[in-house]
């Protein structure tokens, strides 16, 4: 029982000078103990600088923070990948909202567009990421249990057809309320980002989203120079940290000026389509109001901006 | 550490109550860091623990979360199904106080202060696992409330920090204030704690059902997403809590001259019979739910309980929980047996474990898998995974064994109280007698 | 018990911050603007340029000439002088050239596109019409309506440039980049590389390949 030790600390108790002592002794061998299993951290100070972790919001940062980040993050590339890469910020247009829409009686599951988004956003080359997933599906329904998103043999193959997804752009995005500190938010154009400089890498927002859209960057991406894709922008395709998420933005440094997303372009087959969806004489407004059009899970009443159909 | 040997002076009336309260804690320190050869084995082998946690997590804070064996498909798993377990424990930890104050049952006073130990150790293990699990701890900062950006209300994630740290201040309070009176030698006043310990209940709810509802507020997860959650959690609770409470006074009649009324445990432990059964039946009203209704919703299930697609990694897991929450229910229905100690730590044992299982790899993981898109990657813990849990529990443990240690020592008036330092110098049988000394086996 | 007035502030604590946050939460429901943007003049956008098809002029001979290069002879060469069989569909009964043409496109025959009345160096219509190379998805057109269709919205075929022509051209691709008019099905093809996921999705052995 260690009662009969505990005494009471009485002035010049030499067996209490003594614990004393020993607990001094004790305690900086602890201490000396915590720093040295501490010790991988001190490796990650080169990394760390003090401007990057009190950088602000996003949203809170003026022109001129805004300017000094940038600068910040090119040089960060050039200083890490050893890439000169220009990092924009192109605002969303007015008056225009985007929409998607893929049609998956021609989508022959080549896997193109995954690979352009491979490129186009400066994934990590050794997991070979990218923010589409196209699954081979069952002719006969829309059975995702059925459905097998690595399948490798000449495509498309017979009584199959594909259905690639990536993020739906959702107006009632769960990943958004998720998100504890605002670090991902749908911009007035639509489309939902997040800021890679204030994500806390909770992965909260890939629990909540139904889509499987969001990808976490589970180590520093791996990307040889010479293949960096250069035109950058802070909210999409830059060179994401370790340790934050990041998702699909329809390429917004390409869409916000006017172009169409890379996906698009590497479509072989024509099956995406994508435009304003307030501009009445959009393609995207024809398949909408032309085709039968249907939402991946409907149900949930996340509302994609994202259409697949049949012919 | 070094205060213990600070030599006492006579306090005047006078001096402030922080000061005085801060001398409290100097003390407190002192002696909570004395005892035996084998209480100090005990504090090592914890700390040592804890070190091999921390270096573990230092290392994936360096490499990233590579490290563990989450991935896209399964973004959560060993640290979140801990997270769930220890919130369990912290809620079932002080819900029990329940009886002592609503019933006004006078014995169950004596394991409140112990209870609000075991909320405390949680509410840490709680958060620590939380913090590991971010990707940027480094961006801690963000989520502060007026410093950082706080999505609330709409983030149920953020409601969670909100009562998970009101909690913890709540509970440092209570047991604080209980102590230190004791200290002082005073009666408590009831102005000063009892509307915390109402306070104290009603968070203690409100914290398991704002956990359960981060997991069942998400539509796109049909295993999480029903309304059942947050009544088993509570329910589980209900069990994990007080048997944990069993085997913490256990151990202080072993190692202190504390000692407790056979009652108190005994109440405990119709709570945990009331709560297991409860839990049981709402286990078996899910499983029949999903396995009758069949289709997608049942997906999960399937795998967890019987593999599918020929995956079946959550198998042995599960059906080990079910036979720990099944024995030990028995256990705990089976008073005959029940009677001897070592039983009795058994069936709390099992029980814990059970619902550790049940509670974090039986249902945050299978909330994974199969993934929203029915793709079936399958998940077991990485090494690293496992290692930074153990350090948290060995720190948890560490400052409960630390509470609990001051808990005794006041309370067996071997801590030397300011009104009265005479009364330190007690002999060991009239501290034993404080509360009247009632071997329960 | 002296508790019961901390127990009614409490609960009336509770209902004051509920109802608080409901208010946030109906406040946070943000409303999208929904106008229609101004109706651009179709002079002031960029233009939708269209693949242009290629067209065969010459054939290989499958000789080489003194110098090495291959003999080629223009269509005219042949069918300026032999008279064509109207029911032919295959290369089958050909004599001379075409022998490794393989064709797989419906009942058609030979003279359904090629117009005989032009050497074989032009197209014709169902009517009889001649169509200029620039028109030939009139061509195509004639059976394919729906794909036409969709394609003159935009929902069938491959395109590059801009989705808004205010900013910059578009590119589109022509039916013949990826149909070959002699058997037009999509060829099977080695898609690109899938996901290297580090823990793979787990499928039952045989259902996948």
């Amino acid at each position: 029982m260690s009662d009969s030790q505990v005494q009471l600390p009485i002035i010049d108790q030499p067996q209490s000078n003594r614990r004393g002592f020993m607990k001094t002794v004790g305690a900086t061998l602890g201490l000396a103990a915590w720093a040295a299993a501490m010790k991988p951290l001190l490796e990650l100070t080169e990394d760390v600088n003090a401007d990057e972790f009190l950088q602000n919001h996003y949203r809170e940062l003026t022109a001129e923070q805004k300017a000094v980040v940038f600068k910040r993050l090119e040089e960060d590339a050039k200083k890490e990948y050893n890439a000169d890469v220009t990092i924009s910020d192109p605002a969303p247009i007015e008056n225009v909202q985007f929409g998607y829409a893929l049609n998956l009686s021609v989508c022959i599951g080549c896997r193109k567009c995954a690979e352009a988004c491979h490129i186009e956003n400066n994934h990590d080359r050794a997991s070979n990421n990218s923010y589409i997933r196209v699954f081979e599906m069952e002719m006969g329904g829309i059975d995702f249990e059925k459905g097998n998103a690595t399948y490798d043999h000449p495509v498309p193959a017979p009584g199959k057809y594909y259905m690639p997804v990536q993020c739906q752009q959702c107006e009632n995005a769960p990943c958004v309320t998720a998100c504890p500190i605002e670090a991902t938010w749908k911009e007035p154009d639509g489309i939902v980002v997040v800021d890679y400089n204030w994500c806390i890498g909770c992965r909260y927002c890939e629990a909540a989203c139904p889509y499987h859209a969001r990808r976490f960057n589970w180590e520093k991406p791996e990307i040889p120079a010479e293949e960096v894709n250069p035109n950058q922008s802070y909210l999409s395709n830059r060179i994401r940290p370790q340790g934050v998420m990041e998702k699909c933005t329809f390429c917004l440094h390409r869409t916000r000026e006017g172009r169409l997303p890379a996906c698009l372009e590497a479509c072989p087959t024509g099956a995406r389509v994508f435009g304003n969806l307030l501009d009445p004489d959009s393609e995207i407004r024809w398949v909408i109001e032309n085709k039968r059009t249907f939402v991946l899970k409907e149900e949930l009443g996340t509302k994609p901006r994202f259409f697949y159909y049949f012919d | 550490m070094v205060q213990a040997q600070t030599p006492i002076r006579s306090v005047q009336k006078e001096t402030s109550v922080t000061l005085s309260y801060l001398g409290f804690l100097r003390r407190a320190a002192g002696v909570a860091t004395d005892g035996k050869w084998h209480f100090y084995v005990w504090m090592i082998l914890l700390t040592a623990i804890a070190l091999v946690g921390a270096n573990a997590w230092a290392q994936q804070v360096r490499d990233g979360m590579i490290l563990t064996n989450m991935s896209d498909h399964v973004s959560w798993g060993l640290y979140i199904a801990n997270f769930t377990f220890c919130v369990g424990l912290a809620a079932g930890g002080v819900m029990m106080v329940i009886p002592a104050y609503l019933y006004d049952d006078e014995e169950m006073h004596q394991v409140v202060i112990i209870g609000e130990a075991v909320a405390i150790a949680a509410i840490l293990m709680a958060t620590l696992s939380v913090v590991v699990d971010l990707g940027r701890p480094d961006r801690f900062w963000h989520l502060i409330p007026g410093i950082g950006k706080f999505n609330w209300p709409l983030s149920m994630l953020t409601w969670d920090i909100l009562v998970l740290n009101g909690y913890l201040l709540i509970n440092l309070h209570i047991v604080g204030y209980l102590l230190y009176m004791r200290y002082l030698g005073k009666k408590p006043n009831p102005k000063w704690y009892i509307p915390f310990v109402f306070l104290s209940i009603l968070w203690a709810i409100s914290i398991h059902t704002i956990t359960a509802f981060l997991y069942c507020g998400l539509g796109g997860r049909p295993f999480w997403n029903t309304a059942l959650l947050a009544p088993r959690f509570l329910a589980s609770a209900f069990v994990s809590g007080p048997a944990f409470i069993i085997i913490s006074m256990r151990v202080m009649r072993l190692t202190t001259n504390f000692h407790f009324s056979p009652k108190p445990a005994n109440t405990l432990i119709q709570i945990i019979r009331v709560a297991m059964c409860a839990n049981l039946l709402m286990l078996f009203s899910e499983i029949f739910t999903l396995f009758y209704s069949g289709g997608s919703h049942a997906a999960s299930a399937q795998y967890l309980f019987f593999g599918s697609h020929g995956a079946n990694g959550l198998v042995p897991w599960i059906w080990t929980a079910m036979f720990l929450n099944i024995v030990g229910a028995i256990l705990f229905f089976t008073p005959a047996v029940l009677r001897r100690g070592n039983i009795r730590i058994i069936a709390c044992l099992f029980c814990i474990v059970g619902i550790w299982i049940e509670k974090g790899m039986g249902l945050i993981i299978p909330g994974f898998i199969p993934s929203t898109l029915h793709e079936i990657v399958e998940y077991s813990p990485s090494l690293i995974e496992w290692k930074v849990t153990a350090g948290i529990w060995a720190f948890g443990l560490l400052v409960l064994t630390v509470i609990l240690k001051l808990i005794a020592s006041v309370f067996t008036d071997q801590f030397p109280s300011e009104a009265s330092p005479n009364q330190s110098t007690l002999s060991k049988e009239n501290a034993a007698s404080a509360i009247p000394a009632e071997a329960t086996s | 018990m002296k508790v019961s007035a901390g127990k009614t502030l409490f609960t009336v604590g509770l209902i004051a911050i509920s109802a608080l946050a409901a208010q946030i939460y109906a406040n946070v429901e943000k409303n999208v603007d929904v106008e229609t943007p101004v109706r651009l003049n179709q002079a002031d956008l960029f233009p939708v340029n269209l693949n242009a098809p290629k067209l065969l002029s010459h054939v290989s001979t499958g000789q080489i000439d003194s110098d090495g290069n291959p003999i080629q002879l223009s269509c005219q060469s042949c069918h300026s002088v032999r008279v064509p069989d109207p029911k032919n569909g295959s290369q089958g009964p050909l004599l001379s050239f075409h022998q490794d043409l393989d064709f797989v496109h419906g009942k058609l025959v030979c003279i359904s596109c090629h117009n005989p009345e032009g050497s074989f160096s032009n197209f014709r219509l169902a009517s009889g019409q001649s169509v200029e190379p620039e028109n030939l998805m009139e061509l195509c057109a004639q059976c394919h309506g729906p794909q036409f269709r969709d394609y003159q919205h935009g929902s069938h075929g491959g395109m590059t440039g801009y989705w808004d022509l205010t900013k910059g051209p578009r590119q589109r691709n022509h039916c013949i980049d990826c149909h070959d008019p002699h058997q037009p099905a999509f060829p099977q093809f080695r898609p690109a590389a899938g996901p290297k996921d580090r823990f793979p999705p787990h499928h039952e052995k045989g259902t996948h390949e």
